[in-house]
């Protein structure tokens, strides 16, 4: 399937030796948006949760401290450059790579906090990311000993066999995992409660901006 | 001479203007269902343009600029949908990318107020994403196995050839027409601008930022009106877009009216329910 039928005209190649960039509507959105965000992320400070207590009428204030609020910015900083390299990356090997970094770089974040239920959370996240990775590199090499390439656009011209469709399914399940969605999300959104709302940006955005590349990359290799 | 820049502001304006109208009539629609005589169809537009002389106030736990910047961002995101639309008929997973960043939004102009409220909007807003996106990707999905592209002007081409999708592909304008009722006002499936947790993500929203969030809501339901009656009743004359814009909004009207807001779990279940029927539906009606 063309490329163009699925997020618009090709705008242009970076040809970078094994990485190959390239750039169409849907990909200059997806990059735009997501380094806004990650400029964003680099300016803000942290909200200050504010809680009622049980049983007064006082409140209770929950805010992110320096240490961790350094540890999670820088860590959220790079998981917005290393999606932002997923959004626009036309190679399959490099794709999963900026896929496992996300993951890792997620649990990171969230973990720098000390919340007890949160970190339980995270843990859940991280054991699902580990044993996701499994089908996410399985997959991309399945596709490669299908087609003889991870290169998109060349993929992009071949017919699909039952052996690339195999991969192309395996990755998209190890992306999922590795990004915490549904059906693997059920721990995921409890580690959105805890403050450090431009951090908790990233880890959303991430996973849902790496979706919607896999849809894409899957429906290239698959139709 | 064709102009771009021209063509852009003025889809931008009809969009924001017949979105506006279109949920004042909504609301006008709720109100006579409920025996009350409701607001002026009007109100909604006028409402919007208040906002931004209102007096802007920011309470001191918000994180800045991020506050500030998200809602900025939502009008941007339906400002380019209109766009991607109505001038340049683009990609359709484009336009699913610009709903992601709208759940995005969902989430974090909660999250970044500090308030419990924000905060449990932020919550259910990451629940719903599970949902929701689903439900609108599952949609064009099968629009994509029916057509094979996410072109709009490619799909109205088709079916200028073909005929209107809605009878090739009902269950993908059962799903689209889903995702369009949890994007009305009061929506049953509306989880995360809920009255039991106030105002959801938009309680600490005041003055010209709320301004843009009403801005925003009243593109996004012309864009959403203009893609289902685009992507499934063909190509249409200006009097056919305002008379189907028109009834989707009176039958949305209708269902804010009589249906409860679901509880989160419910609503989620019931849109990944109807994604699950839809997609597995329409894969068995293209094999058989």
């Amino acid at each position: 399937m063309s490329l163009a039928s699925l997020g618009g005209n090709l705008l242009g190649i970076v040809p970078l030796g094994d990485i190959v960039f390239y750039l169409n509507p849907l990909h200059l959105f997806l990059f735009v948006a997501i380094l806004i965000f990650t400029f964003l992320i680099a300016i803000s400070h942290t909200e200050t949760q504010v809680e009622a207590e049980f049983g007064t009428l006082g409140d209770k204030k929950q805010s992110v401290g320096l240490k961790e609020f350094k540890a999670r910015r820088f860590l959220s900083v790079i998981c917005g450059i290393a999606t932002a390299g997923a959004m626009i990356t036309g190679d399959l090997y490099n794709f999963t790579l900026f896929m496992s970094l996300v993951g890792i770089l997620n649990i990171g974040i969230i973990s720098s906090v000390k919340q007890i239920g949160v970190l339980d959370s995270v843990f859940q996240y991280g054991l699902i990311a580990m044993m996701c990775s499994l089908p996410l590199f399985g997959g991309a090499a399945i596709v490669l000993g299908a087609c003889g390439t991870v290169s998109l656009l060349a993929i992009q011209s071949m017919k699909p066999t039952a052996m690339m469709i195999f991969g192309a399914i395996m990755l998209f399940i190890g992306v999922c995992g590795e990004s915490g969605i549904a059906p693997f999300f059920a721990s995921k959104a409890e580690m959105f409660r805890t403050p450090g709302s431009p951090f908790l940006l990233i880890v959303h955005l991430s996973s849902l901006f790496i979706i919607i590349r896999a849809i894409e990359i899957v429906l290239i290799i698959c139709t | 001479m064709y102009n771009l820049m021209a063509d852009i502001l003025i889809n931008v304006c009809i969009a924001f203007l017949a979105g506006s109208l279109l949920l004042g009539l909504h609301r006008k629609i709720m109100a006579r269902v409920q025996s009350r005589p409701g607001p002026p169809i009007i109100q909604y537009l006028l409402h919007s343009l208040k906002f931004f002389f209102k007096e802007s106030s920011f309470p001191k736990t918000v994180s800045k600029p991020f506050y500030l910047a998200i809602v900025v961002i939502l009008c941007g995101i339906w400002v380019t949908a209109v766009i991607v639309t109505n001038v340049v008929y683009g990609s359709l997973l484009l336009i699913f990318g610009i709903y992601a960043v709208h759940k995005i939004v969902e989430h974090n102009s909660g999250s970044s107020s500090g308030s419990p409220y924000g905060k449990l909007s932020c919550v259910r807003a990451v629940y719903s994403a599970a949902s929701e996106l689903p439900l609108f990707g599952g949609s064009i999905l099968v629009l994509y196995l029916t057509v094979h592209t996410m072109d709009i002007g490619q799909i109205i081409s088709y079916q200028a050839a073909h005929g209107p999708l809605i009878f090739a592909a009902p269950l993908a304008a059962l799903m689209f027409f889903v995702t369009i009722i949890t994007k009305a006002p009061y929506s049953p499936f509306g989880i995360t601008l809920g009255k039991d947790i106030i105002s959801g993500f938009e309680t600490e929203h005041f003055g010209f930022l709320r301004g843009f969030i009403m801005i925003s809501e009243s593109m996004c339901w012309y864009v959403l009106l203009w893609l289902f009656l685009t992507l499934f009743f063909g190509p249409l004359s200006i009097i056919g877009y305002v008379i189907g814009m028109i009834v989707i909004t009176c039958i949305t009207g209708l269902i804010s009216a009589t249906t409860p807001m679901l509880n989160p779990n419910h609503s989620v279940m019931s849109q990944m329910t109807i994604t699950l029927i839809g997609v597995v539906g329409s894969i068995a009606l293209m094999i058989i």
